[in-house]
This record gives structure tokens, sequence and C-alpha cells, in this order.
């Protein structure tokens, strides 16, 4: 076996590790507050994965969550950390709902398709801030990206409490998009949307971007090391800026994702914090495309799984964020035990 | 050396992980001996010197002192047994004076009265030995040379009898490094035992009683050092014979400049220039020499020629091209490529392959189209660099796991291939050799004079001397940001040039 296939398989043991050690853990909490440990996780499996309309669920969550973690990923791979994928994914939603609210008289069905594309430059325009900032003036880009998340935030609360407030429904919530604007349903009775595929195709398509193009190239030889890269007449500044608009732009796409296909208007609470957790679906998956779309889903299964407990056995909503701890600490610890013991 | 030895080591094994430090290592010591400890890097003297003084703990072995088997488990160990050691990276403090450096950690209580006892028995013991110090001064605004005199005073004043000096010249100009193999020699008259490492023959012969030549953890033997010579001595340290690399005879009446420096100027940290009027030329065939201590700006001015830093005049031409301002990638296009000095800072990218660093700064004249990195492609042109250049590693492993020596192998490989690319082949090197065994420095060195051979250029940056007059056809000499002298091969005086390395004139 080669050194890079034990390498391989140590990592895939790690991951099964974390899941146990995770399951064992939920097992003791549901003991704990009196839950049937076995009902528990049947139910958890079949909410999220053994129903149709479960199931699109999970595809419906895992598509921000896939795509975020694409962002914060692709980041990583040139060495730097955005924090703003949640400011980005508002960015992304404010600007496909503008778009769609300005053309609402508009009927063709390629309506749809501009509106996500002005919702993607959207999310890209607004890392180009934190990318200009850290790519020519060395401002550290996760201040930058942390600060915009609020910007972004209370832009939408101004927005959707404000000027494109839906009167009529007395929440912070704007008008519905028009239907032209709006992406298709996979299956309407089971209420999954087109979403996933193009959350798929954009794993795809950042793999092919980072692993064979010569950008891409120039973009990992600047993650492992600046100061080398410059000196091997990369122009580290350039790409820099380039590689923060592309993550901006992914998130942007989530954003508009959410308003075209799934809540079909701008909603304040449009992500419950998918920034976050993209941040840790993209340290799990190791910023590899692959490794980030296996994590995505898993997280999403988790979400929505966790949500059904929280219906049947009266699992606090937190249990969520409980079991994600519990992966992560599990997985970080199998990594520090591996890095204690020489190999 | 009838006499029982001082001290003796004897079987001392030291493994780290996997690797195999030590193996049997010996060495034995008589008291007032000046005693050379030589073996290329990676030989394991620094290690079984670090077991002597206590910083390591040997694995299997014994050490005796006057005949008794003693233990030395911990630094404390060594110092009651009067066994101190000065270190290549000198571990004083920059803002306590010389005097301070030396007492820390005898201090006593906050009496005045005290402190000028022990002031007194400092400047008693430095004029014993003949070291001229300014004990009142700062150690930050001391030279390299003096504050190596403040680590050995802290060391005698500790009341050793054996002293350990781990490459003691390596930061010193001939002149300076005579001066201290002298005063080893005065104190190894005054009954001290003296062991230096070093990998410097020359200074080995003229200096040492006797030497021990340590070859991958063991001893190869120890001989007197009048019973022996060069020869004998390089083949006990790599086990082989060496061809030395020389520079050959520059081009006849070529004075194509390839690289033409003019009046260049590089703004500092304070209000003086780092770099301050630089003016040379390097021409086809040629390696010009930069020589200078450590700090005199030749790091800002390699820095501006490659283009990773701004100048604040002057201009450069590369191949008769302005590029005073043009970015890197647009001067490596033209054939100037760079060997960094910090090989992990500024060369590789450590976790990418050997594969990937071998094309990185080649990747934009060979990575053409749409889908350009083509895994297989970049593999396949690592195949011919790696022989070539001996690389023991496959093209998929990871460059970070390599040895130093191997790292340097891959970013010279690299620089000569983008060398090779542009339409001027110009190498500027900076310390391409520092730290690599005997083997490897040939090998590079070789690979610079083949530079100037296919008629190109190098600008050779060294803090060591001994290699800029071996391999330059020209030298210059850089003091305080001033190119003070440029001398041509033939007139080459390591004394005079070390005179001018430090400010002094002629």
């Amino acid at each position: 076996m080669t050194a890079l296939a034990r390498r391989r398989l140590a990592d895939a043991t790690k991951y099964v590790v974390a899941a146990a050690v995770a399951t064992v853990a939920g097992a003791l909490v549901i003991a704990l507050m009196g839950g049937n440990v076995l009902s528990a996780y049947r139910s958890f499996l079949w909410s999220s994965l053994g129903t149709a309309g479960g199931f699109a669920q999970t595809l419906n969550k895992m598509c921000p969550l896939l795509l975020g973690g694409l962002a914060v990923g692709m980041a990583r791979r040139a060495g730097y950390f955005n924090i703003g994928v949640d400011g980005q994914i508002y960015a992304g939603a404010i600007a496909a709902t503008g778009a769609a609210l300005a053309l609402e008289r508009a009927t063709t069905p390629a309506l749809a398709v501009l509106v996500v594309a002005v919702g993607v430059i959207g999310g890209g325009l607004f890392a180009a801030i934190p990318g200009a900032l850290r790519a020519w003036w060395s401002v550290n880009e996760i201040f930058v990206t942390v600060m915009l998340n609020f910007v972004a935030a209370f832009l939408t609360e101004y927005l959707t409490t404000g000027p494109w407030n839906d009167v009529m429904a007395g929440e912070a919530i704007t008008r519905l998009i028009p239907d032209a604007a709006t992406l298709p349903m996979l299956s309407v009775r089971a209420g999954s949307h087109v979403g996933i595929f193009i959350a798929l195709a954009m794993a795809g398509v950042v793999w092919l971007l980072i692993e064979r193009t010569r950008w891409g190239f120039e973009v990992r030889a600047l993650g492992d090391n600046a100061r080398a890269a410059r000196v091997a007449g990369i122009p580290t500044a350039r790409i820099t800026f380039a590689v923060l608009i592309a993550s901006g732009a992914l998130a942007g796409l989530a954003g508009a994702i959410e308003v075209t296909a799934l809540h079909h208007r701008l909603i304040l609470g449009l992500t419950p914090g998918y920034g976050v957790m993209a941040i840790l679906i993209a340290v799990l998956g190791q910023s590899q495309p692959a490794g980030i779309l296996v994590v995505s889903f898993a997280m999403a299964v988790l979400l929505v799984g966790s949500d059904s407990l929280q219906r049947s056995i009266g699992l606090p909503a937190s249990a969520a964020l409980v079991f994600q701890a519990l992966i992560v600490l599990s997985v970080l610890f199998v990594d520090a035990r591996r890095a204690v013991r020489p190999s | 050396m009838s006499a029982p030895a001082r001290l003796r080591m004897e079987a001392i094994d030291k493994r780290f992980g996997a690797t195999i430090a030590l193996d049997h290592a010996e060495l034995e010591l008589g008291a007032g001996e000046l005693h050379a400890l030589l073996g290329e890097n990676g030989a394991g003297k620094t290690t079984l010197m670090n077991v002597l003084s206590g910083l390591y703990r040997a694995d299997g072995g014994r050490v005796w002192i006057d005949g008794r088997p003693v233990d030395i488990h911990e630094p404390r160990d060594a110092i009651r047994h009067r066994i101190g050691m000065v270190h290549q990276h000198f571990e004083l403090i920059g803002a306590l004076s010389a005097l301070e450096n030396v007492i820390v950690g005898d201090e006593g209580g906050g009496l005045q009265l005290r402190r000028d006892r022990q002031a007194r028995a400092v400047a008693e013991l430095a004029r014993r030995f003949g070291f001229e110090l300014d004990l009142r001064a700062r150690v930050a605004s001391l030279s390299m040379a003096d504050r190596q005199k403040v680590e050995i005073v802290k060391a005698i004043y500790r009341g050793v009898d054996v002293l350990i000096l781990d490459e003691p010249t390596t930061v010193l100009t001939p002149g300076e490094a005579d001066v201290l193999l002298g005063t080893l020699r005065t104190m190894a008259a005054q009954g001290l035992s003296v062991v230096f490492i070093s990998h410097k023959i020359a200074e080995v012969l003229g200096h040492s009683d006797r030497v021990t030549v340590m070859r991958a953890g063991r001893t190869v033997a120890t001989v007197r050092t009048s019973a022996t010579g060069e020869r004998e001595l390089v083949e006990m340290m790599i086990g082989e014979r060496l061809v030395r690399t020389a520079a050959p005879p520059p081009r006849a009446a070529d004075d194509t400049a390839l690289l033409r420096v003019e009046d260049v100027n590089v703004a500092g940290r304070g209000a003086a220039a780092s770099v301050d009027g630089a003016r040379f030329s390097v021409g086809r065939g040629e390696v010009v020499g930069l020589a200078g201590v450590d700090g005199n700006g030749q790091r800002e001015l390699v820095e501006a020629i490659v283009g990773l830093r701004r100048t604040t005049a002057g201009r450069i031409e590369v191949g008769g091209r302005d590029v005073t301002s043009a970015a890197v990638g647009e001067r490596l296009a033209r054939g100037l490529t760079y060997i960094p000095e910090d090989r992990m800072g500024d060369g590789v990218m450590p976790s990418l392959s050997v594969a990937e660093n071998l094309v990185v700064g080649l990747h934009r004249f060979v990575m053409h189209g749409g889908f350009a990195y083509r895994p297989a492609a970049i593999r396949a042109r690592a195949v011919a660099p790696i022989a070539d250049y001996k690389i023991p590693a496959d093209a998929a492993t990871p460059v970070g796991v390599l040895s130093g020596g191997n790292i340097q192998k891959v970013l010279v490989a690299r620089a000569l291939a983008i060398a090779g690319h542009g339409p001027t082949k110009l190498v500027v090197a900076h310390n391409p050799t520092r730290g690599l065994d005997v083997r490897t420095t040939e090998f590079v060195s070789g690979c610079l004079v083949g530079v100037t051979r296919a008629g190109g250029g190098v600008l050779l940056v060294s803090s060591d001397l001994d290699e800029l007059m071996q391999l330059s056809h020209r030298l210059l000499v850089i003091f305080r940001g001033r190119i003070v002298a440029d001398i041509r091969a033939g007139e080459f005086d390591a004394y005079r040039i070390g005179r001018l390395m430090t400010g002094g004139s002629i």
C-alpha cells in the first residue's frame, strides 16, 4: 500500500470513529433525557432518509450547506478564512430578490436564470470588499468578513421590514417574487427543488477549477506558502482577490437559490447560521469538494433528523448543535491522538 | 597523550523515532587538548555534544570523567561535571548588558557590592583569556563575534573545564575566526579541554591537536592533526573521493551584461537605506560573488533584483531590458531566476508534490489552454529532473518530507529550468549551499558553474567566503548597504576581504 493510500484509509477511519463516538454519546444524551434510544434513532433516520418528504427536506438543506462548504473550502485552499458566508448568502438573496421585484412584470422563464445570476454577482461583490482589502492592503479577511455579516443581516432586516415588506404578512418578509423568477421543483409532492443539482454541479466545477486549471494550481501554491508563491512569479494579490470573490459568489448562489427555489421571497432568518456550519463542513471535508459533499449531506441528515426528534421525543432544538459539536470534537480528538503517536 | 583521558564517551547510541542519530559513537578528550569534531551535516556531531551537555539523553553508552563513570541526564548534571557548551544559535538576552548575560542565574541578592565583585571577576576572566570586550554594552548592539565572546566568558565563568563550541566560526569573518581559534588555544594551554565542531577542514588542520571524524552517526576515527591531511579527512568524512568544483576561466572578451544594476537604492527600516547606490553588472559566462556579513543589505538587494522588493532609486536591466518595476513573473519570463536563502519560507510549497514544486514558476510557460493542469503530464515532466538531480523521492511525494539538501536540489532544478526557458540565463543564488553536506554542496556548485558554461550568468550571494573565492570570477563586497569593493579572481585575499566586510579599508 502506498503512503497516500494509507493516509486516505487513516482519514476514513477517523470519520467512522467520529460517527461512532457521536452515536454513542447521542444515545447517552437521549437516555439521560428519558427517551428510548432505539426508537429515537429509528425516528431520526426515518424522518430524514426514510420518507420522500423527509429526503426532499434533507436535499433542500444540503443545498446551502454544500455551497457554503464549497465557499469556505475554496478560500481555505488559497489560505484564507471566509467567515462571512452568512453575509454573502444574504447579499446574494438581497440581489436576487431586488432583481426579481424590479422585473415583476416579466414573464420569460429566463428571468429565473437572470435573477440567480444577479444573486451570484451580489455575493461575489460583497466578498470583493474583504478580497480587495486582503489582496492590496493586507487587512485580515477574518475580521472584515465577520463584520460584514452584521451589515448584511441588518440590511436584510431593513428591506424585509421596510421598502420590500409584505404588508399583508405582518412578518419580516418581503413580497413574493414573480413566478417567472422562481426555480422549478424536482418533486412538487415531496417538496424538493432543483437547487441540489445546481449545488452538486458546483462541487464538480470547483473541483475542476482547483485541481485541473493553471489558476487552481496557483491558488493551491498560494495557500501552501504565500511567500514562495510570490517568488515563483504568481500574482498573489490578483489570485487572492479572485478567490475571495469566487468564494462569495458560491455563497451568493446559495442565497439566490433559497429565495428563488425555497421561500420565493427574502426573509429575515434566511440563513440560520449556514455560514458557521459551512466552516465545520469545510474543515471536516478537508476543503476538498468530495469531502465537503459527503459531510454536507451528513450534516443535512443531522439537521432534519434532530428536528424530528424535537417533535417525537421532545429533544430540545439545540440538540442538533450538540450532535454537531460531538462529531467535530471526535474528529479533532482522533486527529490529536494521531499527532501524539509518531507514525 | 598517554595520560588518562580527562573525558571519554563510550558506545553512545541515540535514536529519534526511526532515525538513528548516533550509533556507538565515541570521543576521547585529554586535559589541555584542543580537539576538533569534524563531519558533514547530519553526521551526529552536534547530537553527540548535546548528549555530553545533558540536552539529550543517550539511549545507550557511558560517559567517563577522570576514569569514573558519570550520569548526565540534564544540563544541570553537565554543569556539575564542569562541562559547558556554546551553541550555534546564541542564547543571550539582547536587552541585557554583556556582564548581566554572563552572570545571569548567578545574580544573588540585589546588593551593588556583590555586583561590583562579580563585574571584577568577569573582567579578570576576560583579561586572562585575552577577550577584548565592553562588558557594559548591551548585547543587542554587539557584533556576532562579540556575542560569541560573551557566550564563552559565560561558560568559563561557571567554572567549566570542558568547553564545547558548535560550529563557532560560521558567524565570523576569517580574521575574527583566527582570533577565536587563537583564544581557544590559549584556553587549552591553561588546562581546559576544548572541543570545537566544524565542517571546515582548513581550520581543523590549522588549529586542533587531534581530530575525531564522524559519519552517519558513527565515529570513523580519531587522529593526531599533525599526522593527517586534507584528502584523508575528506575521505573519512564522506567515505569516498571528491572532486572539487572550481570556476571555469571566464569567457574571453564578451562583455555583454546579462544583469545591470545601476545606482539602485532600497529603503531600509530606519532613516538609512538598506541598499545604497549599488552598481554592478553580471556578464555572460560569469559568476559574480557578493560577500558580506549577514544583514548588510544582501537580502534587500537580491529581493530588489528578483522583484520581491521595491527600489527607491536606480535601474535594473536584464538582458538589456529595463525590469526595474516589472513583476516577478515578467522577470522569470526573461530568464531571471532566484534560489532563495530561506528554502522553506521562500522556496517550496511543502504540501505540494515534488513534481508540482519543480514546475511552479515555470508553469505559466508550460500550462496553456483550458484545463491546463494535467497531473500525468506534470508528473512526467518531473521524471528527468528527479533522475538528473538524484532526488530520492517519487514525483507525487510532498516536498516537505524531504531533507534540506534534497529540497535544495528541487529548488536548483526549478531555477535552472526557468533560466533555460527565458532569453537570458541568469541565476541569483543566495546562500545556495548553506547547511548542505559536502557532496550536495559540490553538486549545487557544479550546477551554478554549469549555468556559466551554457552562456548564462550567476550572481552568487554567500556568507561562506571560501565558497565565493572558489567559484567567483569577480567578487563584490557589501558593507552597510554599499558595495565597497570589486575584486577580480586571482586577487582574492581572504583577510583583505574580511576587513572590507567589517568596514575596514583595503
